[in-house]
This record gives C-alpha cells, sequence and structure tokens, in this order.
C-alpha cells in the first residue's frame, strides 16, 4: 500500500496510470501523449514497474505497459475499510447535526451532501 | 487492535471507533434510525442515497441505493439486530442486489460479506458520544484477512502520502 501511494503521489506518474487504464500502451506513445521525453518516461515506469503497479510486455521491437490490477484492488479495499468509511461518515453526520441545530426542523427531505467542500 | 493473527474466532477482534458530536442524543439516534436522516449522512459525498425499504424492527432489513455522482447505482442492505432507543443499536450491513440479496463488495472478491456494526450512544451536557464497534461476520478466513489487511494499511502512518495524492487529485483531476 505504502508502495502503491509513493508511487502515485507523483503527477506524471499518475497521468500514465490515467492514461494505461484504456488499455496497454508502448513507452514511445505514452511519451508522445503526455509530451514527454522518452527517457523520462523510461525512468518513471522504471518506478511503477517497482512499486507492481505496471508489468511490461515486449513484442517485436516495442515495450508494451500494462497495469497489475492487484495493487489497485489493494487501493480500493483500503479505501473501502471500516475505519476509513466509518470517519468520513461521522464527520458528514457531525456536519448534518450542526445544520439541522442551526435551522431546526427544517429540510430534512433535502440533499444536504456535498454542500461540504 | 488488529495485531492477533486471523485464526482469531470472529467476533473477537474488532474496530472500536468513537466520536463525541455536539447534539443530544435523541437527535443523534433519529440520525441513525430515521431512513430520510440516515439519507443525508450514510452514502460517500456527492452520492444519492434512495430508500427502497425500511423494517425498524429486530430481523428487519432497511435495503437502499445509492447513485454515484457518475450515475453508477449501488444497491445496499442493512437487518437490524438488536434496538434499544435511544442507546444502543446493532444492525449489520452488506452490499446487496436490487432485490436485497446479498452480494460482494464492487472494489474486492474477497472483502466479507456481512459486517455488524453496534452503535452506543451516550449523552453528557448536552454532546453525544457515538462509540462504534465494527468487524466481519459469517466470515471466512481469507474475508478477514481481506479485511484485516485493509485496516492495518491505516496504522502504518502515510497519512502525509494520501494527503498529498488527494491533493494532487483534487487540483488536477478536471484537466486530465
Amino acid at each position: 500500500m505504502l508502495a502503491t501511494l509513493d508511487a502515485l503521489a507523483q503527477s506524471n506518474r499518475l497521468h500514465i496510470v490515467e492514461l494505461l487504464r484504456d488499455g496497454p500502451r508502448p513507452v514511445g506513445e505514452i511519451a508522445e501523449r503526455l509530451g514527454l521525453r522518452q527517457p523520462q518516461v523510461s525512468k518513471h515506469l522504471r518506478v511503477l514497474s517497482a512499486a507492481g503497479l505496471v508489468e511490461v510486455h515486449p513484442v517485436a521491437q516495442q515495450r508494451i505497459y500494462q497495469l497489475r490490477p492487484q495493487p489497485f484492488r489493494e487501493l480500493d479495499a483500503w479505501l473501502g475499510s471500516y475505519r476509513h468509511v466509518w470517519d468520513a461518515r461521522l464527520d458528514r453526520l457531525e456536519a448534518y447535526l450542526h445544520d439541522i441545530q442551526q435551522e431546526p426542523e427544517q429540510h430534512v427531505q433535502e440533499q444536504h451532501y456535498g454542500d461540504k467542500r | 487492535m488488529a495485531t492477533s493473527d486471523d485464526s482469531t474466532p470472529p467476533g473477537d477482534r474488532e474496530l472500536v471507533i468513537a466520536r463525541v458530536v455536539n447534539a443530544p442524543r435523541a437527535l443523534v439516534w433519529k440520525a441513525f434510525t430515521e431512513s430520510d436522516r440516515l439519507a443525508h449522512w450514510w452514502g460517500p459525498e456527492g452520492f444519492t442515497m434512495l430508500v427502497h425499504t425500511l423494517d425498524f424492527r429486530p430481523g428487519g432489513a432497511f435495503h437502499y441505493s445509492m447513485r454515484s455522482p457518475d450515475g453508477q447505482i449501488m444497491w445496499g442492505k442493512f437487518v437490524y439486530h438488536d434496538i434499544q432507543a435511544p442507546e444502543r443499536l446493532v444492525f449489520v450491513t452488506s452490499f446487496s442486489d436490487e432485490e436485497g440479496h446479498i452480494t460482494r463488495a464492487p472494489f474486492s472478491p474477497t472483502w466479507p460479506l456481512e459486517i455488524v456494526n453496534t452503535v452506543t450512544l451516550s449523552e453528557s451536557e448536552g454532546n453525544t458520544t457515538i462509540t462504534l464497534r465494527g468487524g466481519p461476520i459469517n466470515a471466512t478466513q481469507e474475508e478477514r484477512a481481506t479485511f484485516w489487511n485493509a485496516q492495518e494499511s491505516l496504522q502504518r502512518g502515510f497519512a502525509g502520502t494520501l494527503d498529498q495524492l488527494a491533493a494532487y487529485l483534487a487540483e488536477d483531476a478536471r484537466e486530465i
């Protein structure tokens, strides 16, 4: 998990991951799509690969990179984890209780979530 | 917490979360037990909760749907086990289909099907302490392992990295 987050917490690497969500791509195409130099992309792909987020398949002369689903499933499971979900939920409950006590018994039918920014 | 091995029998291990809110207990109880109030805070930010059926009694179920900001519909269900107004509520949560049958979590094939939640409310000087205990029930060893692994990741102190990622995602999400 820590390796996943560390690897993703860099804007170019996150862009690469987002690009690869649409399907496997060769290094050259990734560089072109993101407007980066190929050595720079290769460096980022090495970090992503070391963190287990991508894997490479040589096809003819090209190196095709694709996402590995496992770490993303773990990230999802963590985001869905009991404590994470309940902490966020109790934040919303607290905001809701605050709101309705400001305007007693009003707008119970109104949708408040999304108000908090 | 969360240190014993996964052979621990279900129920022996649970997470405890406590929160003090500035509201009387009777109001907090309503927020947990009245579906139109629950709809204000239960779902993730930006999700719209719709109540399908609510049968608020021990053994009864609450069946609801949630629409994500991009229009995806998810169904969920509570089964109430113990109701002692206004201080104790025990309910089992699960993902479900449209008919109310329990389904797998959308994000993991090994996430426990059922999580039991015990909510205890106590009031002091106009504030209410919400204590929440929870953990998987009727779960396989693999499901319990998935659940506890996800919890344990939290305790390794990478909050800073995650904040950085969250801030970045919030900033750039629209430009990608």
